[in-house]
C-alpha cells in the first residue's frame, strides 16, 4: 500500500522496504493514545523549554513519563513526575512480552517517542519495530523517523508548526 | 620414537626420545627440519582448553548469553549478500536462504567482529615481519622479557593457548592459531552455513577473544623488539594537541596504528641531530606508539582530529600506515599539496611503489608535485618523509588559515540554510545556524562547534554552494587550535605482576572501587570533554583508571582549576586513584591481562589454557568495567567483544548503538540470576551484577553513574559493597539530580549501606519498597534478593560447581 514517507533527519537512515508513515496532522496520535491500553512516552535530552511544558500536559493527563539520558534533570526541574530509564535497557525490557511496566501492569502497547539522541532512538525504534509485534511506536519528534510505524516530519527548522501538531494531540486527548 | 600433532593438529611434530637413527644408507632422500622445537617447560598443569576452536567455549557463551540476552537493532532490515536477494527482513522474516532478521544481524555483528580482529591480527603479523626486517634477528633470537616484576609475561596466550611464551617465536606460533580461527569463522559466514543467532554470537566471542591474543602479540612484540616502555611507572609526560606543533620547524605527520616506519623517522631526526630542525607528530594510535618509542615525538590529536589537522595545513609531508586513515586522505593533502607517503600494503592509495628505488629518487619525486608514493620499507621512510618535509619547510612561510578573512566572510554569506549540511551530519550540527552567526561577526558558535564536529567531512559533499565547512570551522577555532596544548603520560605498557599484589584483593573484595579502563575512539556525542570529565570523575573516588588510544589523548586537552591535566594531577600506577595510559589499542591487550593476572597472582587460580573459569572468576569478582565513549570502529567492536567473553562489561557512546547489537540484563528475570555457591552447595539468586555486557548510554551524566553500576559483583564483600553504592548514590545525585531506582537490588544486608546514610537508606528500604528493619538494632529483617555470608562463592559453571575451581596454591 503506498504510504506517505519523507527523508530521513539523518539522510542516509533508509533502513528498508518498511518506513514510517508520515504525520501531519496531530490527531491520528490522539487517536491512538485514546485507543491504547498501555501507553508510554519516552523523553530523550534533546528537550527545548517549549517541548517540556508540552511532555508536562501529557503527564498530567495520566501518561506515563520515562526519561532517558539526563532528560531526567530537566523533567524534575519542572516537576514532571517522571520516571528514569536508560534508553537501551528500557527498549531490552519493551522487546520482552513478559515485563511487567513501570506500573506492573504489563508491558506497553504504545510507545510514543520525543527527544532522544536521533540516531540513538532510531535504533531503538528499529529493535521495536522488527522484535516487538507488541508494541505500535509513534515518533512525535521534530524529525522524521523511518523506524518508527508513524512519524512527523522534519519540522527541526518549524518550531511553531511542531509545537503546534503536539498541541493538537493533547487538545484532542 | 613418536610423530605427534600440536594441540590445533597441523603441525607435525617428530618427538625423538634416547637412541640413534642411521640415515647412511638412504639414497635421493633430502630431510628438511622446519624448526627444532623445544619442550615446553611445565610452568602450569595443562587446562581443559588448550588452543581452542569455535564450540569449545560455546557453553560458555550461551551462559553469558542466557543472562544477557543479544538485543538486536538492525542498522539494515535487508540482506544484500548473495544473488538470490535482496532480501527483505523485516520484522525477523526469513530470507531466500532461510535466514532470519536475528540470525542476519547476529551474522553482520560477527562479520564486523571479524574486520576488527583481522585488523589486529595482521598488525601483529606485519609486526612480526618488519621486526625480523629492521632488527635484522630472527623470532627466536628475541626473547619476551618484560622486566623482573613481571613473571606472567602473556596472560593471554598463556590462558587462551596454554603457551607461555620465552621468544617472539612462541607468539608467533600463537598467531598461526588466531590467523586459522578467523579463517573458521568468516567461513561460517557464507550463505547457508551458521543459522541461529545466538551462535553467530558464540562466534562473535569466539573471535573477540582471538582479537585480544592478536593485540597482546602485536605489543609485546613491539615492546620487546623496540625496547617499549615495559610497564614502568612515572613515565614522561607527551606534549598532546594542534597547538604543541613547533610551526617554525618541517613537520611530519604520521598517521596510523603501526609504527615501525614511525620509528624510522624518529631514528633518522636522532641519527642526523635534526631535533631543532623537524618535528614529529602523530595522530591516532602511530602518535602513542611512536611516543612510547620516542618521548619526542609529539601527538598532534586523535582520530577525530585527523582532517582538522591535515586541511589547517600543518603538516609539511605526511606518513601513513594503517587502520583509521581516511579513505580520501590524499584528496585532503592534495587540496594543500601535502604529500602522502603510504607505508603498508593495506592501505596504498592508487600510488605508485617506490619501494625498490633511491630514496632520493623518492624524494625529488616527491618534491616534483606528485601526491604520494608507496614506500613499503620502513627502513626507507625515515629519510624520504623527513628530507621532504625539510624542503617543503625552506619554500613554505608562516601557517596561518587555509581561508582569508574576506574568503570567509564570502562563504558565510553564501550559505542558503538549505539544510544539506545538517541532514548529513551524524552530529546533528546546525551547520547553517553557525554560518548566519558568521555571517553577522559571531564566530563563536562556529568555534564552540568545532569540537564536537567529528570532521567527517560529508557536509561539503552535500553543500550546494561548495562551502569548505571544515575549512570555516578552522578558521573560527584558529586561536583555540594554537592555544590547545595538553600532557598525556607515554604508554607505559602492560601491568606489572607486583602492582596486581597490592591490589588483587582491595579489587575482588571491592574496597578499591572499580577499574575504569577508557578505552577507544573518538567518535563521541558532544566533543572531547566527556573524556577528561570521566576520567577525572573516577579517579578522584579512587577508583584504578586505565586507559588507550584516543581517549587518553583527548582526556590529556583539559586542565583543572590549577591547571593540571589529569596526568599531571594522577599517578600513572595501577592502583585507585591513578590514571594510567597503557598505549595504543593493541596495549589494550593488558587490560585483560590486569584481570587474569588478578585471578592468578591473587586467587592463585591456573590460568593455563583455562578460559572458561577464569572469566567466570572475572565475572563473578573483578569489578571492572570499559568504557568506549567514541567507538566508531569493527576493531572497538572486537575489542568490546573480545572483554565482554572475558566477563567485563563496556558502557559505549549514543552512536554505539549503530553496532545493531548490544548484551542488555533484564533483571527481574530471576532465572537469568542464578548462580551456584559452592560454600553452600546451594543454587542463588544474585542482584544483576553487573546488569549489562555491553550498552550504550545517552549522554556523559548517565554514563558515569552507570558506570559505577556496573562495577557491582556478587562477590563484593560488605566493606566493598557499602563504597560501591556510596558512589553510585553519589553520581547519580550529582549528575542525574536523584536516588537511583534500583539501588535497593544492591543492598544483601545493613551493612552494605554507606555508612553515612544508614539510617536514611533503612527509612526508604521500608517505606519505599516494604522491607522489614528491626530499628532497635537497624537490622535488615526480610527484602533483600539475599542475604549476605562473607564465604559465597559464585559460579556460573556447573562443571566448576561439580568438579571445583583449578588452584596453584600450596596444600
Amino acid at each position: 500500500m503506498p504510504r506517505t514517507i519523507e527523508q530521513p533527519f539523518d539522510a542516509a537512515n533508509i533502513p528498508g522496504p518498511k518506513m514510517a508513515m508520515l504525520l501531519e496532522k496531530g490527531k491520528p496520535v490522539a487517536m491512538a493514545i485514546k485507543k491504547a491500553k498501555h501507553p508510554l512516552l519516552v523523553v530523550g535530552p534533546d528537550v527545548t523549554p517549549a517541548i517540556i511544558e508540552r511532555v508536562k500536559k501529557f503527564a498530567e493527563k495520566g501518561l506515563t513519563v520515562v526519561a532517558t539520558g539526563n532528560a531526567i534533570t530537566k523533567l524534575s526541574q519542572a516537576g514532571i513526575n517522571a520516571k528514569y530509564s536508560v534508553l537501551h535497557e528500557l527498549t531490552q525490557f519493551l522487546l520482552d512480552p513478559n515485563w511487567k511496566g513501570f506500573d506492573g501492569k504489563g508491558n506497553y502497547d504504545l510507545v510514543l517517542m520525543i527527544g532522544n539522541i536521533y540516531y540513538h532512538g532510531s535504533q531503538m525504534l528499529a529493535a521495536i519495530k522488527n522484535f516487538a509485534p507488541h508494541i505500535r511506536a509513534i515518533a512525535i519528534d521534530r524529525y522524521y523517523h523511518p523506524n518508527a510505524s508513524m512519524s512527523f516530519g522534519n519540522l527541526w527548522k518549524k518550531e511553531e508548526e511542531y509545537l503546534a501538531l503536539l498541541d493538537e494531540i493533547l487538545n484532542e486527548l | 620414537m613418536r610423530v605427534l600433532k600440536n594441540e590445533y593438529g597441523d603441525w607435525m611434530v617428530l618427538e625423538l626420545r634416547k637412541g640413534a637413527i642411521f640415515v647412511d644408507e638412504l639414497r635421493n632422500v633430502s630431510i628438511k627440519i622446519g624448526e627444532v622445537a623445544e619442550e615446553e617447560e611445565e610452568w602450569a598443569p595443562m587446562g581443559p582448553t588448550p588452543f581452542p576452536q569455535i564450540e569449545t567455549l560455546r557453553n560458555w557463551d550461551f551462559i553469558l548469553l542466557k543472562r544477557y540476552k543479544p538485543f538486536y537493532a538492525p542498522y539494515c532490515d535487508m540482506c544484500c549478500l548473495c544473488t538470490m536477494g535482496k532480501c527483505d527482513l523485516t520484522e525477523n522474516k526469513r530470507g531466500a536462504c532461510g535466514i532470519n532478521l536475528e540470525a542476519q544481524t547476529g551474522r553482520i555483528v560477527a562479520i564486523a567482529v571479524a574486520i576488527g580482529t583481522a585488523c589486529h591480527t595482521g598488525h601483529a603479523r606485519h609486526m612480526l615481519h618488519d621486526i625480523e626486517h629492521v632488527t635484522g634477528k630472527k623470532l627466536e633470537e628475541i626473547p619476551v622479557d618484560l622486566g623482573p616484576e613481571i613473571a606472567e609475561v602473556a596472560p593471554l596466550t598463556q590462558l587462551i593457548t596454554g603457551i607461555k611464551p620465552k621468544t617472539l617465536a612462541d607468539l608467533e606460533r600463537a598467531l598461526r592459531y588466531v590467523e586459522e580461527q578467523i579463517t573458521q569463522v568468516m567461513d561460517s559466514i557464507h550463505t547457508g552455513q551458521e543459522g541461529s543467532y545466538l551462535d553467530y554470537e558464540s562466534k562473535a566471542f569466539h573471535l573477540g577473544m582471538m582479537d585480544a591474543l592478536g593485540k597482546e602479540i602485536a605489543d609485546i612484540a613491539q615492546i620487546v623488539a623496540f625496547n617499549l616502555p615495559k610497564g614502568e611507572s612515572n613515565q614522561p609526560l607527551i606534549d598532546v594537541g594542534m597547538g604543541t606543533l613547533d610551526r617554525n620547524k618541517a613537520i611530519v605527520l604520521v598517521i596510523g596504528h603501526h609504527a615501525p616506519p614511525a620509528f624510522n623517522i624518529a631514528d633518522y631526526i636522532e641519527q642526523n641531530k635534526l631535533n631543532d630542525e623537524v618535528e614529529l607528530a602523530g595522530i591516532c594510535c602511530t602518535a602513542h606508539d611512536v611516543s612510547r618509542y620516542w618521548p619526542k615525538a609529539k601527538i598532534a590529536g586523535s582520530l577525530g582530529r585527523q582532517l582538522k589537522v591535515v586541511r589547517s595545513g600543518l603538516a609539511d609531508v605526511i606518513v601513513i600506515d594503517e587502520q583509521c586513515i581516511r579513505a580520501d586522505i590524499l584528496y585532503h593533502a592534495g587540496k594543500l599539496g601535502i604529500p602522502v607517503i603510504c607505508t603498508n600494503s593495506k592501505a596504498m592509495h592508487g600510488l605508485p611503489d617506490m619501494t625498490r628505488r633511491d630514496p632520493k629518487e623518492v624524494i625529488k619525486y616527491l618534491l616534483d608535485g606528485n601526491p604520494g608514493v608507496v614506500v613499503l620499507d620502513p627502513l626507507k621512510v625515515g629519510e624520504i618523509a623527513v628530507e621532504v618535509a625539510r624542503a617543503r619547510r625552506k619554500k613554505r612561510g608562516e601557517i596561518k588559515p587555509v581561508l582569508s578573512e574576506e574568503q570567509f566572510m564570502n562563504y558565510a554569506k553564501a550559505c542558503t540554510q538549505c539544510g544539506n549540511c545538517t541532514i548529513a551530519c551524524p552530529q546533528k550540527i546546525r551547520v547553517g545556524d553557525l554560518m548566519e552567526a558568521a555571517e553577522k561577526g559571531d564566530r563563536k558558535p562556529l568555534e564552540e562547534k568545532w569540537d564536537v564536529c567529528i570532521t567527517c567531512g560529508r557536509c561539503e559533499q552535500v553543500c550546494p554552494k561548495k562551502i569548505p565547512i571544515i575549512d570555516m570551522f578552522n578558521f573560527a577555532a584558529w586561536n583555540r587550535i594554537l592555544n590547545e596544548k595538553g600532557k598525556v603520560r607515554r604508554g607505559r605498557g602492560p601491568v606489572r605482576d607486583s602492582e596486581i599484589r597490592n591490589v588483587g584483593a582491595p579489587i575482588v573484595l571491592g574496597t578499591i572501587p572499580g577499574v575504569i579502563a577508557i578505552v577507544g575512539c573518538s567518535n563521541y556525542p558532544n566533543g572531547t570533554k566527556d573524556a577528561y570529565t570521566i576520567m577525572n570523575e573516577f579517579a578522584s573516588r579512587n577508583y584504578i583508571v586505565v586507559t588507550t588510544g584516543c581517549m587518553a589523548m583527548d582526556a590529556g586537552l583539559y586542565k583543572d582549576e590549577e591547571g593540571k591535566t589529569v596526568y599531571e594531577k594522577y599517578k600513572d600506577d595501577f592502583n585507585g586513584g591513578c590514571v594510567a595510559n597503557l598505549g595504543s589499542c593493541v596495549s589494550n591487550a593488558h587490560i585483560h591481562g590486569a584481570a587474569i593476572k588478578v585471578a592468578r597472582i591473587f586467587a592463585m587460580r591456573n590460568i593455563r589454557a583455562n578460559f572458561e573459569e577464569i572469566a567466570d572468576y572475572i565475572l563473578n569478582r573483578v569489578g571492572a568495567c570499559g568504557v568506549a565513549w567514541g567507538a566508531y570502529s569493527q576493531k572497538a567492536a572486537s575489542i568490546a567483544t573480545g572483554v565482554n567473553r572475558l566477563g567485563i562489561p563496556v558502557v559505549v557512546g549514543p552512536h554505539g548503538s549503530k553496532y545493531r547489537r548490544a548484551f542488555l540484563g533484564r533483571p527481574y528475570n530471576d532465572e537469568d540470576w542464578m548462580v551456584y555457591d559452592v560454600r553452600s552447595g546451594q543454587k542463588v539468586r544474585i542482584e544483576p551484577a553487573p546488569q549489562d555486557l555491553l550498552v550504550a548510554a545517552e549522554t556523559v551524566e548517565e554514563a558515569i553513574p552507570l558506570i559505577a553500576k556496573l562495577c557491582f559483583r556478587p562477590n563484593d564483600t560488605d566493606r566493598g559493597r557499602s563504597i560501591k553504592l556510596t558512589h553510585y548514590i553519589d553520581l547519580s545525585l550529582k549528575y542525574l539530580g536523584r536516588m537511583p531506582d534500583d539501588w535497593h537490588l544492591y543492598v544483601r544486608t545493613e551493612s552494605d549501606l554507606p555508612l553515612a546514610k544508614r539510617e536514611e537508606l533503612l527509612k526508604e528500604l521500608e517505606d519505599k519498597h516494604g522491607w522489614k528493619i528491626d530499628w532497635s538494632r537497624k537490622k535488615i529483617l526480610e527484602g533483600p534478593i539475599r542475604p549476605y555470608h562473607a564465604g559465597f562463592n559464585p559460579t556460573c559453571v556447573e562443571r566448576l560447581f561439580k568438579e571445583g575451581f583449578s588452584s596453584l596454591a600450596k596444600k
